[in-house]
């Protein structure tokens, strides 16, 4: 298979699924020659389910390199929007996701960031379910209509 | 989305960054999105929510008006 060819319905659940399932286990986001070792594909396939995923929304790849970027709400790389949960770490890209992954996890946790403004450390805190610690205020810059049309922005 | 201490800390942030100013939650409305938004993510069988349904998720939580509708 080519990278231009669409992957199957199976393999784009399954590269979904391990991606999903090793954020969540492990806080680390899996990139695709890991993935492809593990699902004992080729890399130019994974590649493709990658693309196709962050086509419908699914992922996010960084810009240039096809690594992914998220697995939103899993970020691949380090932010300033931290999540303590199950003994390991997690970023997110915001706050919002920051609250998704708590929420995916279903867990637990304590997301600590900086005011956007005056990067004055701030702390939420989830447990059973409930806020149980809150500050402050979420700002959405931008209009939901618009979101995806620069995610990295938004 | 970031998190701010307060409104005046978002207006500044804006005013700072010549930003049209966008809307603001509080964190308990974060965190009711973000379950509605995210619960299933890790299940086999998610799928992505549809405009309709996410803006139902939006509406519970207090999010109506023109700046929370999403492309059709």
């Amino acid at each position: 298979m080519t990278p231009s060819q669409p992957a199957s319905e199976d393999l784009l659940r399954d590269v979904r699924l391990y991606v999903f399932d090793q954020a969540a286990e492990t806080g680390r986001v899996p990139q695709a020659p890991e993935i492809a070792k593990s699902l004992g594909r080729a890399e130019s396939e994974v590649q493709a389910a990658l693309q196709q995923l962050a086509t419908g929304r699914v992922l996010i790849l960084a810009p240039n390199s096809g690594n992914i970027w998220a697995a939103n709400p899993f970020c691949a790389v380090p932010t300033s929007f931290r999540i303590e949960a199950r003994g390991k770490t997690y970023f997110g890209i915001c706050i919002w996701d920051a609250l998704g992954v708590v929420a995916a996890l279903g867990t637990d946790a304590v997301i600590k960031t900086a005011c956007g403004d005056c990067s004055e450390p701030m702390t939420l805190e989830i447990a059973g379910g409930k806020l149980r610690r809150s500050e402050g205020v979420i700002h959405f810059a931008v209009p939901a209509h618009h979101w995806w049309d620069n995610i990295g922005y938004t | 989305m970031l998190l701010f201490r307060g409104e005046e800390h978002v207006n500044r942030w804006c005013e700072t960054r010549n930003i049209k100013r966008g809307a603001t939650l509080t964190p308990e409305q974060g965190w009711q999105l973000a379950q509605g938004w995210y619960r299933d993510k890790l299940k086999p069988d998610w799928r992505r929510h549809t405009v309709e349904e996410a803006e139902v998720l939006m509406a519970k939580v207090g999010l109506t008006g023109a700046f929370w509708n999403l492309p059709g």
